[in-house]
């Protein structure tokens, strides 16, 4: 499962405003299960970050709550393993509201697009070399629009077939696992 | 809970034909899709396998082999596939590699049909050949160029003078008498009120001059019988295309009633179009000088490019584009006479190619010829010398440029007796060389436009009964037509090639519309038509069963939609003072134009392939 979070910072503490997520497999990505949804916070929301992902505070609140959120990647992501272009940031998020929400902190499984890239071209000069969008048209994928937690999400799983393409054929997802 | 996949349908929405389509079923299909990536050099689809998707191209680009052999196409993002598979049941004839890492949008089958089922403007973008697609874009080009034409009824451009008629008893000299006292070229002949036929200066000139018939006789004997009618409430559209059909510039208007209203002349539409052409027309013909004649005939251009402005069809545009240049060179023709004084025997002045088809465009240059009677003196050659001379030079100045080729009224070799232009045929004919073939075609397109045109159509008939029985000559005309590359279509900024790689532009003309014209000249002159036009040939070969309907149709439809493009480039050169030529370059072309484009290449491939199949197998 491909999956993005807009946050509403950089911050360890960041909310998430937008959730966005897509299945991902060998076979390709499925579009039906594409879903995206927005976040309600009750936070004071970062007027930086609130410009930059165009999610208002009036929208963020009128959002999903963050509880039933939890509700939903248990009921959807069950047994799955994220896939997501830094994926420490929604490992992170997943387990901080889940630890508000039910004290634990669900274990997740994560396929990091970014540091999968990192080990297929390890000596990339610069650190914007490995980005979304530039990792992306390494591999002829074309310019996807940023800062929407769905689309993200696509342009990840996107990534992912065709970084699979490049290893040898029938690469299970276990073996390419972020820990 | 939002399910926005926005940037995706904004990619689909330009994507033909998915851009017909409303937001929301858009919206609704990019639900339904799946992606995948594919790896340059990977196959996506094999030959003979089973396919149930319908795939888009969103980044990348693939290759279509038939068989996995044969290259039938290459496709860059926006570029759709695999859909004859799936009107096939799913069964593949093209193996299709990916060129590049490419990401495609996968639509499966069932979704696929039911957009069809959907849209008529879907399903005809996905017909299963070239020909039902290429139908409906010339379709598409005619709707959308010419409201004007299909808004507009001949009611409104009736002239307020009451028609001329006759009675079928009336003498043909009194006929005549009130057609110069009214000034009309065309009489209605009434029975009781009701039409029962026309008799026009043509018919004067043919039926009873030329063909010797006494004045006394009555007019029933030698007008047109039963012509066609339009109802008043014809639109434009229909009165001008029943004209081109019918080869007839004038037409009797009735009302619902049957009542004679008027005469619609070709004339009327146009000056009611509010074209300089009629007007450019009417300076041709009344041209006193050489200046006023060049004067006049500069003006052609300029009538073109309003023409094409006004949408009107490229049929159309061809069609008066040729009248204007043919009244050209009749006027420069009747000039001539009046400077160098009456010609000393019977003679006519001879077009040939795209004028004598009736297929020119601009920017055309002179090809032309003088038959001469089998009678003609010393002295006789010596006034024709300084005839095509002057003639020649005449319409170079009037933008008819000389002829590289030499084919010019100016030259010896162009000003042959009947008899020296039928023994010039049968050499061809009977002892054909490849070189020779390639510079003899033009010949055959040939026609009158001044002058005595019985000599024309009398060596017009030699060689098509000479033709006919002449199958070696045949199997070489067959072979020349092969010359032209047909590209398969444009790819990236390039016009696809099989041989090479591409080119940056595509030779409308010689890549795509002289293979036709050759094709239908093979076709037509193996079976002994008299059509001369490329269209009249198709519809001639069909007719008479030479050749199967819709493969005639297809030929018409890819003409007429090469023309409208060839007509709009050149449109636009002359708005930007440019010299028109064919060279026109894929980016000027609409993503739509390109697709329609590929189904005319194909369509003229096949035709070419069953040429050499049934014709030039006798010297290959």
């Amino acid at each position: 499962m491909a999956l993005d979070f807009e946050l509403d910072g950089l911050g360890r503490g960041a909310h998430v405003l937008q959730a966005g997520w897509v299945e991902v497999s060998h076979g390709g990505i499925g579009l039906s299960t594409a879903r995206s949804t927005d976040v309600r916070s009750l936070r004071q929301l970062d007027d930086q970050a609130v410009t930059v992902h165009g999610i208002g505070e009036q929208r963020a609140r009128g959002g999903v709550a963050v509880r039933d959120i939890v509700d939903l990647f248990l009921r959807e992501f069950a047994g799955k393993i994220i896939v997501a272009h830094g994926a420490s940031v929604e490992r992170e998020a997943i387990s901080r509201i889940s630890k508000a929400a039910f004290g634990i902190a669900i274990p997740v499984r994560t396929v990091c697009t970014l540091a999968l890239e990192r080990r297929l071209k390890p000596n990339l000069p610069g650190g914007d070399a490995y980005r979304l969008a530039a990792t992306r048209q390494r591999y002829n994928l074309p310019p996807h629009e940023q800062h929407d937690a769905l689309s993200d999400a696509i342009a990840a799983a996107e990534l992912l077939l065709a970084q699979l393409s490049r290893m040898p054929p029938g690469t299970h997802l276990g073996a390419i696992e972020t820990h | 809970m939002t399910s926005e996949l926005a940037s995706i349908e904004t990619f689909l929405a330009t994507v033909p034909p998915l851009d017909r389509l409303e937001a929301e079923r858009l919206t609704a299909l990019a639900r339904k899709m799946s992606v995948r990536y594919f790896r340059a050099g990977q196959t996506i689809l094999e030959a003979g396998s089973h396919n149930d998707h319908l795939f888009i191209i969103r980044s990348g680009a693939v290759e279509l082999r038939l068989a996995g052999e044969e290259l039938t196409a290459r496709m860059a993002q926006g570029g759709i596939f695999a859909y004859p598979s799936l009107l096939r049941g799913g069964e593949v004839n093209n193996t299709t590699v990916a060129l590049e890492d490419t990401l495609v949008y996968m639509l499966p089958a069932a979704q696929f049909h039911s957009l069809r089922d959907g849209s008529q403007e879907v399903r005809e973008f996905f017909a299963e050949n070239e020909s039902e697609r290429l139908r409906s874009a010339v379709r598409d080009l005619s709707q959308k160029r010419s409201n004007i034409l299909e808004e507009t009824s001949i009611a409104g451009l009736q002239r307020h003078r009451p028609p001329v008629s006759c009675h079928p008893q009336d003498r043909v000299a009194a006929a005549a008498m009130t057609m110069s006292e009214h000034d009309v070229s065309t009489l209605v002949v009434c029975e009781n009120d009701r039409i029962c036929g026309i008799l026009t200066d043509k018919d004067l000139r043919n039926r009873v001059l030329a063909a010797g018939i006494d004045p006394d006789t009555p007019v029933h004997e030698v007008m047109t019988r039963d012509p066609v009618v339009l109802p008043e409430t014809a639109t434009l559209s229909e009165a001008m295309t029943r004209m081109t059909a019918g080869g007839f510039r004038h037409v009797p208007v009735v009302s619902s009633d049957g009542d004679l209203r008027s005469i619609l002349s070709a004339t009327d539409i146009l000056a009611f179009l509010g074209d300089s052409a009629v007007d450019t027309g009417t300076k041709i013909s009344k041209a006193r000088s050489r200046e006023a004649l060049i004067a006049a005939a500069r003006r052609i251009p300029e009538g073109f490019a309003r023409m094409q402005a006004s949408g009107f069809h490229a049929s159309h545009v061809m069609r008066f584009t040729s009248a204007l240049g043919e009244a050209v060179h009749r006027r420069a023709a009747q000039l001539a006479e009046i400077e160098l004084g009456p010609p000393p025997c019977s003679y006519a002045v001879v077009v040939f190619g795209s004028l004598a088809r009736g297929e020119q465009l601009v920017g055309s240059d002179q090809d032309n010829g003088l038959i001469l009677s089998d009678d003609v003196d010393g002295a006789g050659e010596k006034y024709f010398d300084g005839l095509g001379e002057w003639l020649s030079d005449l319409l170079h100045e009037c933008g008819f440029v000389y002829c590289n080729g030499g084919i010019m009224a100016k030259n010896a070799a162009q000003r042959l007796t009947l008899s020296g232009w039928r023994d010039r045929f049968d050499h061809w004919i009977d002892d054909p060389d490849e070189d020779s073939i390639l510079r003899a075609t033009i010949f055959f397109d040939m026609r009158a436009v001044s002058g005595e045109a019985e000599l024309a159509r009398h060596l017009h008939k030699h060689i098509r009964r000479k033709v006919k029985t002449n199958s070696l000559f045949l199997s070489y005309l067959a072979r020349d037509a092969q010359r032209s590359r047909i590209p398969l279509g444009i790819f990236r900024n390039l016009v696809l090639e099989k041989s090479s790689d591409g080119q940056k532009v595509f030779d409308a003309k010689g890549q795509a519309i002289l293979p036709i014209i050759d094709i239908a000249r093979t076709l037509a002159l193996a079976e002994g038509s008299p059509a001369v036009s490329t269209i009249e040939r198709l519809e001639w070969l069909a007719e008479a069963g030479h050749m199967a309907r819709s493969d005639a149709d297809s030929l018409r439809d890819a003409m007429l939609f090469v023309n409208e493009l060839r007509i709009a480039h050149h449109a636009e050169q002359l708005r930007s003072g440019k010299d028109p030529d064919n060279a026109i370059a894929p980016g000027e072309l609409s993503p739509l134009e390109r697709d329609y484009l590929k189904d005319s290449f194909s369509v003229i491939r096949d035709a070419l392939e069953s040429v050499k199949r049934n014709m030039a197998g006798g010297i290959v």
